[in-house]
This record gives structure tokens, C-alpha cells and sequence, in this order.
């Protein structure tokens, strides 16, 4: 479980005065898969690296409040007490990268926990086969594509078997059938394992289907905080927001203005015809 | 193509240890250092030449020797200069410009600086940094912190290298010609490029050490790593192969 | 503008590549170049300004043949947005930075002033800002600033909007729009979001493994269900809905327009 009591948190050297995160509040429980969604400059980012701890100990700033990951405050542990805990996936693909072979990029952290030889061989194989890139396991990592790197990136962390895993944007670079697989994969490990999923993503689309929960952040401050459905629900607010909702749901707006609609937001394409013909029945 | 990136193989010397392939290039190095003679010199570096070719890596050894000879020359034409032993060679109105004793030199020193790079430069094609590292730590029982910023530094150079041809694609696309032969200019149209080259590595670097604090790098032992990196009888041969050609080397001195 | 003649081009040591590639993209088109990852979309992009060369074929820029002519000179015609802003950047105020690629090209000092004061009110920047400092969204803006200072005639986008929230992607679309529409300027964008595709573009090419599969007006690009799965896309949510809805939603693409037909038949079954 992650607390997160009333954080504030403003960067050293930061331009302006204006904080990254504003008063937030937010508890995550065990086996959440909470999306988190916001325009760039919300926070989003920081709340994702105050999980683990890396803010505020590699960030510096004004810190204040506090966050608790199974009860223990980041700010009394370094981020490496939380290893084996939480797994954060971060945007900058090409940065998080500490090998130069696939295989020796999944190795590195199983290595480092002295997991046993075995156990290390199997979930190599694991990890390689679910993010389907086996085909990838001897391969440099500077000849690889974006989207190829995301996937090492998911499966170094997933072979550590974390409880919480934490990733910012990590299908930015991938075409939309590759995030689809990711967000399914990450949807059954949650639902599977009891995994805690916490994803800072802009696909909103692919949120409102996998997440069972969003939290809109903006400028800092918490927006909203529910299910999808209700959340996506304040189409105005979204689109004064400047943050793109899926289309379907803009459309399930209309109709309800328009009284040809009275039931809930639609947010999938069958969910949207089953409105439509309802709506036109 | 980089010419320090790893050709993967699964030749005689790729088999070889880690830590044997950056022992042989040293010593091979130490050879040619302590090595006295211009013809010895050459057979150095064609047999370097040999040895690369029978790992697959020829075009790359070819490839680094021609820049390598580049550098030997401008340490050719100082030499060359500046020894002044020996009988003069060429004169101009009254000045001695070249000796033999400047001449023997220069030709000595430029290609010991080849023989010398060479097997150096060569050990980065048939080394993973990754397993150079975890090597040094099973086998020479060094610090694993130690082990891994010190590859690590080195793995970043063909990073930086591929980084900075992204960054010159990017400046092209938006006109610069850096297809000039004037030092001067070429320095000029490069030299902007290091403000976003330096952004991008220091972010890099940082964000890499957060990845690898997030991984568990603390808890690294000695002991912990799923690789082996067992010593053989072929490290042992090609140790005591250099051995003795550095000592064939010193006892000719 | 530019056309590809049966071209092909492979990468050294990995199997991305394109083979026997031929299309042609007239003056003031907006075309959008989608295909799953590794499709060679990319690769298309950047033979289009001669970052990359073709290994067989020809890539004609206004008859010109692009492995004839340096990427500096293709610049000049040619102006492109990588997907990340920060490799472009390179000056400490966005004022010079905008001024940057005039001066490479040659233009002279006044009339790059004139111009940079232009632009930095077309895109809402200001002169005096420390590039790197600024948010992903605003890098992106100075990074299009910069390459549409020059007045391109092709403008080649890269995934323009990874990364951008949907405001900043809307404010970059609409100023490319603007040229397309106003000066004529041809545009070629790469982009997975069928969405966007679907806004802004007119004409899509499909790709799938390096093979053109398909290539039509958008519209027709949008329904065509069969095609978009042989690329591995997923096409956007309102056209495919109308899809579902079948008869009476073939002209539906907008969300507008979908709440209009479904009006409609709503009032005709009432009655």
C-alpha cells in the first residue's frame, strides 16, 4: 500500500515558485491499477518518482508531507530500501538502461538481489516470453527501436517481481496493438497476482479500459480521483482541461445533452454501440 | 558504424575471459612499447591483423589501423623534426632539415603507437562491458561498485558516439553542412552541438544511476551474478603466449 | 513534391527495412504515414531529406534526386520535426535558436530578424527563454518554430506528438494546418494516433513490413477495417463505430456528425 499524505513538493532550481505537487493526497491500496492522467507540467512524473522515494532523495526540493510505502516513509529510507518493493519504469527509455545486451539488461537486478541461478534462468525466460521479446534476448540495446527498448525496460522490472510497480509513459514509443498487449499483460498481473499497478500514461483511451481507477492531476493539484467511468464523466472540465478523452465519450456527452441518452459514459467502442442503438431505438 | 561497439562472435578470442582479453591487450601493448625495432614493429601489427581476422574482425582492425596510421603520421612528421641524431639526410640552403637518426625515430615511434593502440582499440569489439565487469568482479575479486562505474564510462562512449550522430542528423535536416574540409569551420559548426549532446549525457548518466539504485545495486555481493566466468586452457595459453612475447621483447632491448 | 521510385533501403545488422517502395506526394497534400512499429515509417521519413540514402531506387525532391544532394542543401526545401525535440535544440535563447537554421542556411541578417520577431509571435515563445529549461511541449513548439522559420516546402513531422498532452498537440497541429492551407506547404506526418490522422490528415499511406498496402483518401483509409488490421492499426473510434452501425452511418466520421445521424434516426423512430 502506498499513502501519500498532503504532498508538496517544489524542485530545487525550478523556475518559478510554482510547486510540482500541490497538497496531494492519495492512498493506493494492494492490487489497484490506478492510472494517472494530467496535461505535461501536472505532476505527473513526480508523483510517480515520489513512489519509490526518488523524490526527494535524487530530486532535490522543498519537500513536504509525507509518503509511506507499506508503512515505511521515503524520506527516513533511500530509494534502494524500496527495491525490492516497487519497480518504477521511467520515461526516459534510453537513460534507465545500465547494459548493453538485452539479456544482460533483464540480468542486472535479479543479479543484484542474489536471486538463485535457477530461479534468475527461469524468470528470464518468463519475462522474455511475456513481453514477447525473445527474439531479442542476444540483441544491443542500441540497435533496438523505441518500442523495443519500452519492452526490455517492462521486462527488467517485471523479472524483479515487485508488488508495486510504478511506470511512467512506458508505451509512448509503442504502436497502439503493442500498448494494448502491455496494458493487458499489466491488467492480468494485477488482476493474477495482486499486483499494485500505478501507470502515468497519456493514452487515455487505453486507461479507461485496463485502469479501475483514475486520478487527473493539474498544475500540481488533484482533479479528480475514481473509476473511470465517473471520472470521464465531466466531459466539460476535460476539454477546458485541454486533456483528451476518447472520442466515444464525447460523443455519449452530446447525446445526453441532447436527451437521447440517459444511461453511463460510454468508453469503449461496444459499450458505444450499445448506447447508440439504445439511443436510436 | 562505431568503431568501438562489440562485434559479436563466437571466435577463439571472443571465447577467451574477460579478464584475459584486457590482460592480452595490455601486455600485447607493453610488447610493442618495450619492442626496439621498425621491423618488428610491422610484424606486430600484421600479426595483430592475423589474429583479428581470425576472429571475423578484419575490416574493423583494417578500419582502425588506417585512423591509427593518421595519428602515427602526425607523430611522424614532429619526430621527424625534431630528433636531430644521426647523419643529415636532407638540407636546405645550409639547413639540416632530416636526419637518420630523426628519420629511424619517427618511423619507430609512429608505428609502435599503431602496434600498440591496436589491440587496445580491438578489445572493445569482442568485449561486453556487462561481462567485463561481473569478470572483474568473480575473478580479480574487485569492488563490484568499482568494477561497474569503470564499464560503465566505457559504455557510455559508443552511447555518446550514436547520441551525437543523432544530433549532427538533426542539425543537417535543418541545413548545417558540416561536409567542409576547413578545420576551423568544422570545429565552429561542431562545436554548438556539445550544449545538447552535454544535456542528454548528464541526464543519461543521472537517470542511469537512479535505475540502477531503483534494481537493487546496493545489494550486489560478490558472489551474486548468473554468469560464470570460468578460466581456461585457452586463457592460460594465450596468457603465457604474451608473457613470453613481452619477455622476448625486454630481452631484445 | 517528392516521389519514391522503387526504392528499398535495409539497415545494417538488424531487418528493418523497406522494399520496392514507390509513391509520389504533390504539392500542398497532407499525407500521414501510418503502420505498427517497425513498419519503416521512420525510414520513409528520413530518405525523404536524405538523412538516410536509398540501397536501390530513387527519391526525387522536385526532380532533384536525393542521394545527389547533401541533407543541408535538401534542408533548405525540407523541413523536419524529429519526435524528440532535444537533439534539434542547441542555442541558449529561443530567440537564436530560431534564428539558427536561417543563418546555416544562409539567409541575411535583417531578414532573419524580421523574421525570428515573426515567429516568435506566431508560436507564442518568447526571445529571451532558456531552451532547456522549458517544458516537453514548449521544446516542441521552439523545435517547430525553428524548422518552419526557414518556410519549407515539405514538412516532414516524426511522430510530432509523443510525448505532447492533447492541448499542445492541438496548438502544433493547428499551425501546421494553417500552412498547409494558407501557404501550400505539403506536409508529411508519421504518427500512430489514427485520431489525429484522422483530423488533420487528407491522404494516408499505409505500411505495413516495409511494403506500401495501402494508399487512399482518409476516409476511405478510416473504414476500411480489412486493411487497417493487415497493418496491425487500430482505427480510430468513430469511424469504426459507424462501422458497426451500419447502414445510414457511411458518410460518419466526426463525433459531430455521429450524434447528428444518431439524432436523426432517433427522431425518425419516434415518429
Amino acid at each position: 500500500m502506498i499513502s501519500i499524505d498532503n504532498v508538496t513538493f517544489r524542485y530545487q532550481n525550478q523556475r518559478g515558485d510554482e510547486a510540482a505537487l500541490k497538497n496531494v493526497s492519495l492512498t493506493v491500496e494492494d492490487g489497484e491499477f490506478l492510472g494517472v492522467i494530467g496535461t505535461s507540467g501536472a505532476g505527473k512524473t513526480t508523483l510517480a518518482l515520489a513512489m519509490c522515494g526518488v523524490v526527494p532523495h535524487e530530486f532535490k526540493g522543498d519537500f513536504y508531507g509525507a509518503v509511506l510505502v507499506d508503512g515505511e516513509d521515503t524520506v527516513e529510507h533511500a530509494p534502494s530500501h524500496f527495491a525490492r518493493k516497487v519497480g518504477e519504469v521511467f520515461q526516459d527509455i534510453d537513460s534507465q538502461m545500465v547494459a548493453s545486451v538485452v539479456e544482460d539488461e533483464i540480468l542486472f537486478g535479479m543479479e543484484n538481489f542474489g536471486l538463485p541461478h535457477e530461479e534468475i534462468g527461469a524468470r528470464l525466460d518468463r519475462v522474455l516470453r511475456e513481453m514477447g521479446i525473445e527474439a531479442l534476448r542476444e540483441r544491443s540495446i542500441a540497435s533496438l527501436s523505441g518500442g523495443q527498448k519500452q519492452k526490455v525496460a517492462i521486462a527488467a522490472t517485471l523479472a524483479l517481481e515487485p508488488r508495486i510497480l510504478v511506470l511512467d509513459e512506458p508505451t509512448g514509443e509503442l504502436d497502439p496493438e503493442s500498448s494494448r498487449e502491455i496494458f493487458a499483460l499489466l491488467r492480468r498481473l494485477c488482476e493474477e497476482k495482486g499486483i499494485t499497478v500505478v501507470i502515468v500514461e497519456q493514452k487515455i483511451k487505453l486507461l479507461c479500459e485496463y485502469a479501475k481507477r483514475l486520478i487527473v492531476l493539474e498544475r500540481g493539484e488533484m482533479r479528480f480521483d475514481g473509476a473511470p467511468r465517473e471520472v470521464i464523466a465531466h466531459v466539460d472540465t476535460f476539454k477546458s482541461l485541454g486533456i483528451n478523452i476518447p472520442p466515444v465519450a464525447e460523443l455519449s456527452a452530446i447525446l445526453r445533452e441532447g436527451g437521447a441518452y440517459a444511461g453511463d459514459v460510454a468508453l469503449t467502442l461496444p459499450e458505444a454501440e450499445r448506447m447508440a442503438r439504445e439511443a436510436m431505438a | 558504424m562505431n568503431l568501438l561497439s562489440v562485434m559479436p562472435g563466437d571466435s577463439f578470442l571472443h571465447r577467451l575471459n574477460p579478464v584475459t582479453k584486457l590482460a592480452a591487450a595490455f601486455l600485447y601493448g607493453i610488447g610493442c612499447i618495450l619492442c626496439d625495432s621498425i621491423a618488428m614493429e610491422v610484424v606486430f601489427i600484421l600479426l595483430m591483423l592475423l589474429i583479428s581476422a581470425s576472429a571475423g574482425l578484419l575490416p574493423r582492425a583494417l578500419a582502425l589501423t588506417r585512423r591509427l596510421l593518421v595519428l602515427g603520421l602526425f607523430m611522424f612528421v614532429i619526430q621527424l623534426l625534431f630528433v636531430r641524431t644521426g647523419a643529415p639526410l636532407l638540407s636546405l640552403g645550409g639547413v639540416t632539415l632530416v636526419t637518420t637518426g630523426g628519420l629511424r625515430s619517427a618511423l619507430l615511434l609512429s608505428l609502435r603507437v599503431v602496434a600498440t593502440m591496436l589491440p587496445l582499440m580491438l578489445f572493445f569489439a569482442v568485449t561486453q562491458m556487462n561481462d567485463l565487469c561481473n569478470a572483474l568482479v568473480k575473478r580479480l575479486h574487485l569492488p563490484y561498485r568499482y568494477a561497474f562505474i569503470i564499464t560503465t564510462a566505457f559504455r557510455f562512449v559508443p552511447l555518446f558516439s550514436s547520441e551525437f550522430a543523432e544530433i549532427q542528423d538533426a542539425q543537417r535536416a535543418r541545413g548545417v553542412d558540416f561536409e567542409t574540409k576547413n578545420l576551423v569551420r568544422k570545429v565552429k559548426l561542431v562545436a554548438p552541438l556539445c550544449v545538447p549532446l552535454l544535456v542528454s549525457s548528464l541526464k543519461k548518466v543521472n537517470s542511469s544511476a537512479i535505475s540502477a539504485e531503483l534494481r537493487g545495486f546496493e545489494m550486489r555481493g560478490r558472489e551474486s551474478g548468473y554468469k560464470e566466468y570460468p578460466f581456461g586452457k585457452n586463457d592460460a595459453l594465450a596468457l603465457a603466449l604474451l608473457v613470453l612475447m613481452v619477455a622476448l621483447c625486454a630481452a631484445l632491448l | 513534391m517528392i516521389r519514391f521510385e522503387d526504392v528499398s533501403f535495409h539497415y545494417p545488422h538488424t531487418q528493418a527495412s523497406i522494399e520496392g517502395l514507390s509513391f509520389h506526394i504533390a504539392k500542398g497534400e497532407f499525407v500521414a504515414l501510418i503502420g505498427a512499429n517497425g513498419a519503416g515509417k521512420s525510414t520513409i521519413s528520413r530518405l525523404c531529406n536524405g538523412l538516410l540514402r536509398p540501397s536501390a531506387g530513387r527519391v526525387l525532391l522536385d526532380g532533384e534526386d536525393t542521394s545527389q544532394t547533401p541533407t543541408s542543401r535538401l534542408a533548405r526545401k525540407v523541413g523536419f520535426l524529429f519526435q524528440n525535440p532535444d537533439r534539434q535544440i542547441c542555442e541558449n535563447t529561443v530567440r537564436e535558436e530560431i534564428a539558427f537554421s536561417m543563418k546555416a542556411q544562409g539567409w541575411d541578417e535583417q531578414a532573419i530578424a524580421g523574421r525570428v520577431e515573426e515567429i516568435l509571435a506566431a508560436f507564442d515563445l518568447a526571445g529571451d527563454w532558456f531552451p532547456f529549461e522549458r517544458s516537453r511541449g514548449e521544446r516542441q513548439r521552439i523545435a517547430l518554430a525553428g524548422a518552419l522559420a526557414c518556410e519549407p516546402q515539405l514538412l516532414i513531422l516524426d511522430e510530432p506528438t509523443t510525448g505532447l498532452d492533447y492541448r499542445e498537440c492541438i496548438r502544433i497541429m493547428d499551425y501546421v494546418t494553417a500552412l498547409n492551407r494558407d501557404k501550400g506547404v505539403t506536409v508529411l506526418m508519421v504518427s500512430h494516433d489514427m485520431e489525429l490522422v484522422q483530423d488533420y490528415a487528407r491522404r494516408v499511406l499505409v505500411l505495413e513490413g516495409g511494403k506500401l498496402l495501402g494508399d487512399g483518401d482518409v476516409k476511405r483509409v478510416m473504414k476500411d477495417e480489412a486493411l487497417l488490421r493487415s497493418a496491425r492499426v487500430l482505427p480510430a473510434q468513430i469511424p469504426a463505430l459507424a462501422l458497426r452501425l451500419g447502414e445510414g452511418f457511411e458518410d460518419v466520421y466526426t463525433i459531430a456528425e455521429m450524434a447528428g445521424a444518431i439524432q436523426k434516426r432517433r427522431a425518425e423512430a419516434s415518429r
